[in-house]
C-alpha cells in the first residue's frame, strides 16, 4: 500500500463520524522506484491531506517532507521529488491500518489492505 | 399482476435499510463472492481483451488523473492509460492478489461501501460490476459511491450486462430466477411478505440447457424477454479446480456441480441484467451527477456521468 492510497482511505464502520486518517501499524516497509511525473504530483497535491501524509510518511520511516506547504513549492523539483518519494515509492507491505475511533485493525498483507467490514460493522 | 411484483420488491429494498450499510445478501455471498474466489486464476486468464469503449474513456482523461476502479476484477484496466494513476479495489481477495502481482495499487473493498474519503479521484469506473448486486438499493448505493469518490467535474463510467443480448442463444444457457428469490436468498434481515418459500435447490438445476427452469415460477417469470435475474454458469476445467480446496467444498455443499462431459466444475454466477433505460433511470435517481453519454455496446448498457 502506497501513501497515495492511505491518504484516501477512511474507516467506514457504522457509527464512525471521522474515520480518517487511519493510523498505521508497521511490520514491513519496502521502497520501490517509480518514474517521476511532476504534472501528476501537482495534480495530486490539491487533494492531499498534508498532515496525514507527513505523519504517515514518518511512520514509514521517511521524515523529509516539510510540515507546512505553500503553492510556490510546486515549482521546486526538490520538493516534488520528496513528495514523489513519500506518495509513491514507500510501501507498507505488512502491517495494519487502524480506525482512529474504534481501534479496529484492517490488515495489510503483501501490500494489500483488506478494508472489508464484518457483518456487525456495516 | 405483472407490474405489481417488481414494485413490491423495490419497496422492500427501500424499507429494509435506511442506513448506508446492510448485510450482504446470501445470493451474492454464494453466487458472486465465493464463485469469483474459486475461479479467480482461470477467470483472470480469460480476461485480457481490452474493451475499446473503456479504453476510449480512459484515454479521454486529463494527464495525471487519478482513476478509481471499483470492482477491478483481475485488474485488466489498471494502468491502461499510462498517463493516469490507478487505484483498484475488488471484493475478491484472490482477484486482488492477481492484480497486485502485476504491480498494481489495489485493495480489498466493497463497491457498495467504498472506504474512500470523498472527492479524491478524478474519474471512476465500474466495468461489469453492478449486475452482480441483487437489489436496486445496493445498485443505487454503488452508483452513489462512484459519484461520491470523484471530485466535482470528475467522470464516471458504468457498464452492465444488458437483458437485450446480441447473441440470444447465450441466454438459453442461463438459469432464470424467480423474482421471489429475494425473500429467501437476501437473508434473515429482510422482511418476508410471503409465507410460502419456494424451494430452489441448486442441485436441482438441470445440466441440460434446454430444460425448463425450476423453482416457483409463474408464467410471466418464465418469459425470458422480461426476465432479469439469472444464474450464469462458469465452467472451471477439472485441471484448474483445486482438488482439496475450494472446489471440493463447493461440490459437497451444492455450490457447484460437476459436468463430466465438459470435464469441468460448474459454478453459477448471479446476474441482474439491465433492461433498456434501466441504467439511466438508476443513475438519474442519484443526486450529484449528470448523464453526459449513454450507449449500448457488445451486449452491455453503458453510461458516462459527470459529477456536478
Amino acid at each position: 500500500m502506497r501513501l497515495i492510497t492511505h491518504n484516501m482511505l477512511s474507516s467506514n464502520i457504522k457509527g464512525v463520524t471521522n474515520g480518517f486518517p487511519l493510523r498505521i501499524q508497521v511490520e514491513k516497509v519496502v521502497e520501490k522506484e517509480v518514474d517521476f511525473n511532476p504534472d501528476f504530483l501537482r495534480n495530486m497535491f490539491a487533494k492531499i491531506e498534508w498532515k496525514a501524509l507527513t505523519e504517515a510518511s514518518k511512520t514509514l520511516g521517511y521524515a523529509d517532507l516539510p510540515e507546512e506547504t505553500e503553492p510556490l513549492m510546486l515549482e521546486s523539483e526538490e520538493f516534488l521529488r520528496k513528495l514523489h518519494h513519500a506518495l509513491l515509492e514507500l510501501h507498507l507491505e505488512e502491517g495494519a491500518l487502524v480506525c482512529p475511533e474504534t481501534g479496529r485493525k484492517f490488515p495489510v498483507n503483501k501490500g494489500i489492505p483488506n478494508m472489508l467490514l464484518h457483518e456487525d460493522e456495516v | 399482476m405483472k407490474g405489481v411484483l417488481p414494485s413490491i420488491v423495490t419497496r422492500i429494498d427501500q424499507e429494509c435499510s435506511s442506513s448506508k450499510g446492510e448485510p450482504t445478501p446470501e445470493i451474492e455471498k454464494n453466487h458472486v463472492h465465493r464463485v469469483y474466489d474459486a475461479i479467480a486464476p482461470h477467470f483472470s486468464s480469460t480476461r485480457f481483451a481490452k474493451w475499446p469503449k473503456v479504453q476510449a474513456f480512459l484515454n479521454s482523461l486529463l494527464c495525471g488523473s487519478l482513476v478509481l476502479d471499483a470492482g477491478c476484477g483481475n485488474g485488466k484496466y489498471l494502468g491502461l492509460n499510462t498517463n493516469c494513476y490507478f487505484i483498484g479495489c475488488d471484493i475478491s481477495s484472490p482477484l486482488v492478489n492477481i492484480c497486485a502481482q502485476k504491480g498494481n495499487e489495489v485493495l480489498v473493498a466493497d463497491a457498495v461501501n467504498l472506504p474512500y474519503r470523498s472527492g479524491y479521484g478524478d474519474a471512476a469506473i465500474s466495468i461489469a460490476v453492478l449486475h452482480h448486486l441483487s437489489t436496486e438499493l445496493r445498485r443505487r448505493r454503488a452508483v452513489e459511491e462512484l459519484i461520491r469518490v470523484v471530485r466535482t467535474g470528475g467522470s464516471v463510467l458504468v457498464t452492465v450486462w444488458a437483458r437485450e443480448q446480441e447473441d440470444r442463444s447465450l441466454i438459453s444457457k442461463w438459469t432464470p430466477l424467480s423474482q421471489k428469490y429475494t425473500e429467501d436468498w437476501v437473508g434473515s434481515s429482510s422482511p418476508r411478505t410471503h409465507s410460502d418459500s419456494p424451494s430452489f435447490s441448486l442441485q436441482s438445476i438441470p445440466e441440460n440447457d434446454e430444460s425448463e427452469p425450476r423453482g416457483d415460477f409463474s408464467d410471466e417469470h418464465t418469459d425470458r424477454t422480461c426476465q432479469q435475474e439469472y444464474l450464469v454458469p462458469w465452467h472451471l476445467p477439472y485441471h484448474r479446480a483445486e482438488v482439496s480446496g475450494t472446489s471440493a467444498t463447493a461440490l459437497s455443499t451444492g455450490l457447484a456441480r460437476k459436468d463430466d462431459k465438459k470435464g469441468a466444475v460448474v459454478y453459477d454466477r448471479y446476474y441482474h441484467v439491465f433492461s433498456e433505460g434501466e441504467l439511466e433511470r438508476l443513475v438519474s435517481s442519484v443526486d450529484g451527477a449528470i448523464v453526459v453519454d449513454k450507449f449500448y455496446d457488445k451486449s452491455n448498457w453503458c453510461i458516462i456521468l459527470k459529477k456536478i
